[in-house]
């Protein structure tokens, strides 16, 4: 072909992009979350999308560890709860419900997690990468006794509860749209809904850059990436960098919508890591998207499990055995991830991908 | 001229080193109360010692990051509450000989069951993903969703009280120094452990075997011995070091709870990662450091406890990044 070169590759690709089907899925989806307050406005569905969104994203930039540099990080829950409590310490604790200080909330959460990724990452990339997983825990596990113990500082156990600024503060109101009231509620949704996104196509500019396929070659094999004149260190650094920072940010969006932090609520390893982990499983490592395909089948199916027990109470109240099954559901979650980390290593966007190629 | 000094004095000058620092806090703490915290920082070190050394050998043999290793300490723990309840006559009963048999039983049966808890998860689960470090991480992590899951349906998923053997509990009082009596269990126990590991690994022709496959796998493979049926005994030893930690842990700490595993398994990480991954002496001295630090700065300075140790571990990652041991050591 004459006309081989990468800019007409790039065009190619695009054109692609714009005539596939998975794209306006995309599109769809997220318009989907755009009518969510309109279409199902109830809390509890409201409260259901945050927390689909705001899990996706957080398992996306996990991912970027994880899937892109094969780094497994316990600790990704402590950058989310820290993120958390700067912004508590920052418009409640500390401080005072306006728009500086929520700007500065999550300028603050961004520097304090990239000093402590990077010093994290630089303790641990010069021995071998499983140290990681061992020395996050630990860092992990530490920030919460920190957070439990330092009561003066954090609150302790009972959190930080403080109101958000301005518009997005629970009392204001705008006036009705299309028969919903437009309260502050509403507004802070389609707040964390835009940030998000935002987030989310940062990263996936990140992993598509040349960086991006950078950290994907070490990933594969180290070696050969080092012999290739690649410095792994710096390029693991960034990447565990970005990755926190983006975890951090997003912890502010969560401590917006909650308006309240507690260590276990923010910072818990077996709470928020368990769900990151599981997520991260399902949905597809390396994927990105995957994320939110976990996040979804996850948090809905916590969200209504309780439904389903009271089901099979009603119609089986003899069965004590699924009483007791459905009563620790996290035992068959934990039963499907062994499964899937055996069988579908790729989870289930990787797996319709590699099915299409 | 000093680095020759530093060869030659090597081994002395880091064992002056040690004892001044296990001396400094002296400064601080009286020497009657030092003494007392000296021996219950040895008992919890040997205690975390048993949980370590199955982590630091499975690792060094196999190459496999054992999460699912808090899961079964807290097992063993389990498993000896239920023998305990089972024979509560002898648990109460005011005769060493009664109290002797029913904790030496309850040790036995938690370490038989959860060995074969260990060889399943070998067999099943652990083998599919050798060769592979985030696989392993990840699914030895499920195994430990799964295992404490199992813990609350067979258990129920509150606290429970565990007795201590009537003749266990208590002090003797030598000389103005208060000392338990189950601390000085406890360290004579993990010592007889230590003892008789070294002596399988340095005496036995297995332990040759051993030794020769954390330094290198496929050659003894390769002399005709297989490695697989090895892996799988060293994982249900290993696992059954857990379960006799957990024994020992759940009557020092008087109580036994689902989530138990994941603290110390956090203590097992911290210690091997000083000892050096792989080194059964390498994770006595780590969890010797652990424990005594541990107990003098609870004393000293009560809320900096819980992160003195991420704190010697992380200088002790910044001067000896492979811990203070070497791997099969």
């Amino acid at each position: 072909m004459a006309e081989a070169t990468p800019a007409h590759f790039h065009m190619e690709e695009k054109r692609r992009q714009y005539r596939s089907g998975s794209f306006y899925l995309k599109l769809c989806v997220v318009a989907l979350f755009l009518l969510v307050p309109f279409l199902f406005p109830s809390f509890k569905t409201v409260d259901l999308a945050v927390q689909i969104i705001i899990f996706g994203a957080l398992v996306a930039s996990f991912d970027i560890l994880l899937g892109y540099t094969g780094i497994l990080s316990f600790g990704h829950g402590m950058f989310f709860g820290m993120g958390a409590y700067c912004m508590a310490f920052l418009i409640g604790k500390y401080g005072m419900p306006s728009y500086t200080h929520l700007v500065m909330g999550f300028v603050v959460a961004a520097a304090a997690s990239a000093v402590l990724a990077l010093l994290i990452s630089f303790l641990t990339l010069r021995v071998k990468a499983i140290f990681f997983a061992m020395i996050t825990l630990a860092i992990a596990e530490l920030a919460i006794v920190l957070a439990t113990k330092l009561s003066g500082l954090t609150g302790g156990e009972d959190g930080i509860s403080f109101s958000t600024p301005g518009i997005f503060s629970v009392s204001f109101s705008m006036g009705d749209f299309m028969g919903i009231e437009i309260t502050g509620r509403i507004i802070t949704y389609y707040f964390i809904l835009l940030s998000c996104l935002g987030l989310f196509l940062a990263m996936l500019r990140f992993t598509r850059s040349p960086l991006g396929r950078i950290l994907q070659a070490i990933r594969d094999n180290a070696q050969r990436a080092e012999a290739l004149g690649n410095k792994t260190f710096v390029y693991q650094s960034i990447s565990i960098t970005f990755g926190c920072v983006i975890a951090a940010l997003i912890g502010c969006l969560y401590a917006m919508w909650m308006a309240y932090v507690n260590p276990e609520s923010t910072l818990g390893v077996m709470t928020i890591m368990l769900d990151v982990l599981l997520m991260v499983i399902i949905g597809g490592m390396g994927t990105l998207y995957g994320g939110f395909i976990g996040a979804a089948f996850l948090k809905i199916t916590q969200t209504f499990l309780p439904d389903l027990q009271h089901l099979a109470k009603d119609l089986f109240p003899q069965a004590l055995l699924l009483h007791n099954i459905l009563e620790r559901w996290l035992l068959l979650f934990g039963i499907l991830f062994i499964l899937v980390v055996i069988f579908f290593p790729k989870g289930v966007i990787g797996s319709i991908k590699g099915n299409k190629q | 001229m000093a680095e020759t000094l530093f060869k030659r004095w090597n081994r002395e000058l880091t064992m002056a080193g040690a004892g001044i620092l296990l001396l400094l806090p002296l400064l601080g703490i009286q020497p009657k109360t030092y003494l007392t915290l000296t021996i219950a920082g040895l008992a919890m070190g040997m205690l975390l010692f048993l949980v370590a050394s199955g982590v630091s050998i499975i690792f060094g043999l196999m190459d496999v990051l054992n999460f699912a290793h808090g899961a079964l300490f807290a097992w063993g723990a389990y498993v000896g509450f239920t023998v305990f309840q089972l024979l509560m006559k002898w648990v109460e009963a005011d005769s060493i000989l009664q109290n002797l048999a029913v904790f030496l039983m309850a040790m036995v049966a938690a370490m038989v069951t959860v060995a074969i808890l260990g060889i399943i998860l070998e067999r099943v689960v652990v083998r599919r993903v050798y060769g592979n470090h985030l696989f392993q991480i990840l699914i030895t992590f499920g195994a430990t969703i799964v295992l404490v899951e199992l813990i609350r349906v067979f258990w129920g998923p509150n606290d429970e009280v565990m007795t201590v053997p009537r003749t266990f509990s208590g002090n003797w009082d030598i000389m103005d120094v208060i000392v338990s009596k189950y601390r000085i269990i406890c360290i004579f126990m993990g010592s007889m452990v230590y003892g008789i590991i070294q002596l399988i690994l340095k005496k036995t022709k297995l332990g040759t075997i051993i030794r020769a496959g954390v330094e290198d796998r496929d050659m003894v493979q390769a002399m005709g011995h297989n490695i697989y049926l090895l892996f799988t005994g060293v994982f249900a030893v290993g696992a059954g070091l857990a379960a006799l930690g957990g024994v020992a842990m759940s009557v020092f700490s008087l109580q036994v709870y689902p989530d138990m595993g994941g603290t110390y398994l956090l203590f097992a990480f911290i210690v091997v990662i000083i000892g050096g991954l792989g080194s059964v002496t390498g994770s006595l001295v780590g969890a010797l450091i652990v424990g005594l630090s541990y107990n003098y700065v609870a004393y000293l300075v009560p809320w900096a406890a819980a992160g003195v140790n991420v704190l010697i571990m992380i200088i002790i990652l910044l001067i000896r990044p492979t811990g203070l041991f070497q791997a099969g050591k």
